[in-house]
């Protein structure tokens, strides 16, 4: 092996032997360690024989894990426990919904602010944007699109728990990539965020609904809502250049106090999250 | 012996159907197999007992912890393996990936001490050696013992397998039944099954389930001596037969009550159990 060969650092080889070393550099040194003599030597001579027992056991035990993938490597690197980002981004169908729901997101987005371009006002892409975050969080939690569910739904891990980490994972994602859009519209000032209020409310709505109507049958009926809401407020409109109702002043206290409502009625029902949804077999 | 399981009353409706009709028992260590034909309630009694569904009435406790509230729930599910009868398992995962995911959802966060405790799985279904194999890319019966695999993860102590032999060949199943023959000992297991002989191998109890209501609760032995004496063969189906069937040889073994100078035979558990059916109203298809 030639010098220039990158090794284990002797501090990390330290802090490995004592047990210390952590994620994403523990990854690294048990599989560098796995090919390289030399700093197995050296590890060797930093630590007594029973750290250093526990530290082969462990690599042993390493050799044939899940090596994380980039989206996982990513999510640890940002701080996120290992086994919570397992949890978000092991599962191949939820990558899968989670990254086209992305994908939607950015195209939708893109269409409404070019329609937005041509008409000279944001209201079609204020009115797509909160749906976008609904969808999201509607494909990443349920029976229909989780093979395993019966499974993890009789593990002790509290099923509203699993709920929340994939919907501040997908909702955070779905508002970042809305909020990338957003900065293509300058010209509309704070206008242009009439979407955010309106996105929480609907998601937190339908996040609600979905112990009595199933974790689709919830988001859709609040998604079909919110599009009544809107041929109201546009048939009740004064003029056509003013702004629909939902994103006026009122109609932004309006979706406030509902994202609120939701959440506390979400909390209140969490325990219906913890077993199966009435019809799953 | 102290139960590890005692439920009491417990009954389920979906919508009009009556799934579970004031169910009571107890299991004790060792495998407990649950018989009954398609309808009668044994899924249903399983995912109640597994806490994946809850019952309209009745109680039930493992190990006395009562899962009606989340906590209890928790401490339950924590002493828990389960099964189901049509185990979904993600196919792009590989088998290790699979076991990993739901180790992590029983709460072993550590990475070091969970993956140790895959691999000791992993080991004892017999699968060390396709752990690094897609899920789905793997024959039925082994993504079956990926899954009972999975339901192993963290030793529960209350294991519900629901159906595990259903589709296998026969030398699956029989690699499986040893598989539950050695996760029975030291351990609570209720075995759902069609198969009178996975009773008749790896039981020391049974319980026959029809319409909801359980109408047998005993040995395979007190089972299959329900029969005895209403066995009987004959060169053609005896008509006041409740059940009958041509065997290999070209005679008949029929069920019921034998006319006087029958040539009784020696009552197996399937007639015990086919007899339990017929005196509970089940249509016996035999």
């Amino acid at each position: 092996m030639s010098d220039d060969t990158w090794h284990v650092a002797e501090e990390d080889l330290r802090a490995y032997a004592r047990g210390t070393l952590t994620a994403p550099l523990l990854w690294s040194a048990d599989t560098h360690l796995a090919a390289c003599a030399r700093c197995r030597a050296l590890l060797a001579e930093a630590g007594d024989p029973a750290a250093l027992d526990a530290g082969w056991e462990r690599l042993d035990a390493e050799l044939d894990a899940p090596r994380p993938g980039r989206c996982e490597a990513l999510l640890v690197r940002c701080g996120v426990p290992d086994h919570t980002a397992r949890l978000l981004a092991a599962t191949a169908l939820l990558r899968r919904s989670w990254l086209g729901a992305l994908g939607l997101v950015l195209l939708m987005t893109c269409v409404a602010a070019l329609s937005t371009a041509a008409t000279r006002t944001p209201t079609p892409f204020l009115a797509v944007a909160p749906l976008l975050p609904l969808a999201g969080v509607a494909l990443a939690y349920g029976p229909a699109l989780d093979p395993a569910y019966e499974m993890a739904v009789v593990t002790p891990t509290h099923g509203f728990r699993l709920l929340m980490i994939r919907t501040v994972a997908v909702l955070a994602a779905g508002l970042g990539v809305n909020g990338l859009a957003t900065l293509a519209l300058p010209g509309y000032g704070l206008r242009a965020l009439g979407w955010l209020l309106p996105a929480l409310a609907l998601t937190s709505a339908g996040l609600a609904l979905a112990p009595r109507l199933g974790p689709v049958g919830g988001p859709s009926a609040v998604a079909g809502a919110w599009v009544a809401v809107l041929l109201a407020a546009d048939a009740a409109r004064a003029a056509p250049g003013l702004p629909l109702a939902p994103f006026t002043a009122a109609g932004q206290g309006v979706s406030a106090a509902v994202a609120l409502l939701g959440a506390g009625l979400l909390f209140l029902v969490r325990d219906r999250f913890d077993v199966c949804a009435r019809g799953v077999v | 012996m102290t139960p590890t399981v005692s439920a009491f009353g417990l009954s389920l409706h979906y919508g009009r159907t009556r799934a579970l009709d004031e169910v009571s028992l107890r299991l004790t260590p060792g495998v407990t197999g649950l018989l009954g034909p398609n309808g009668a309630g044994k899924t249903t009694l399983l995912r109640v007992l597994a806490t994946a569904a809850p019952a309209d009435r009745g109680t039930f406790t493992v190990l006395g912890h009562d899962p009606s509230g989340a906590a209890g729930r928790r401490e339950v599910r924590r002493r828990l393996g389960y099964l189901p009868q049509t185990p979904g398992l993600h196919p792009h995962f590989t088998a290790f990936e699979f076991v990993d995911y739901v180790a992590i959802l029983k709460e072993l966060t550590d990475r070091a001490a969970r993956h140790r405790e895959v691999r000791r799985v992993l080991d004892e279904v017999g699968l060390a050696d396709v752990r690094a194999r897609s899920v789905g890319k793997l024959s039925g019966g082994t993504r079956r013992r990926v899954a009972l695999a999975a339901a192993l993860v963290g030793e529960p102590a209350f294991l519900v397998l629901d159906e595990p032999t259903v589709g296998l060949d026969p030398e699956q199943r029989m690699r499986f039944r040893e598989l539950i023959a050695g996760a029975g000992e030291g351990r609570t297991v209720l075995l759902s099954t069609h198969q009178t002989e996975d009773v008749a191998m790896l039981c020391h109890r049974v319980l026959v389930l029809a319409d909801g209501t359980v109408r047998f609760d005993g040995t395979p032995a007190e089972l299959a001596a329900r029969a005895a004496g209403r066995v009987w063969s004959s060169a053609e189906r005896a008509p006041g037969a409740r059940a009958g069937w041509r065997t290999g040889t070209g005679g008949h073994r029929n069920l019921g009550d034998p006319p006087p100078g029958a040539d009784l035979l020696e009552p197996t558990l399937e007639d015990g159990y086919l007899l339990t059916l017929d005196e509970a109203g089940t249509e016996v298809a035999a």
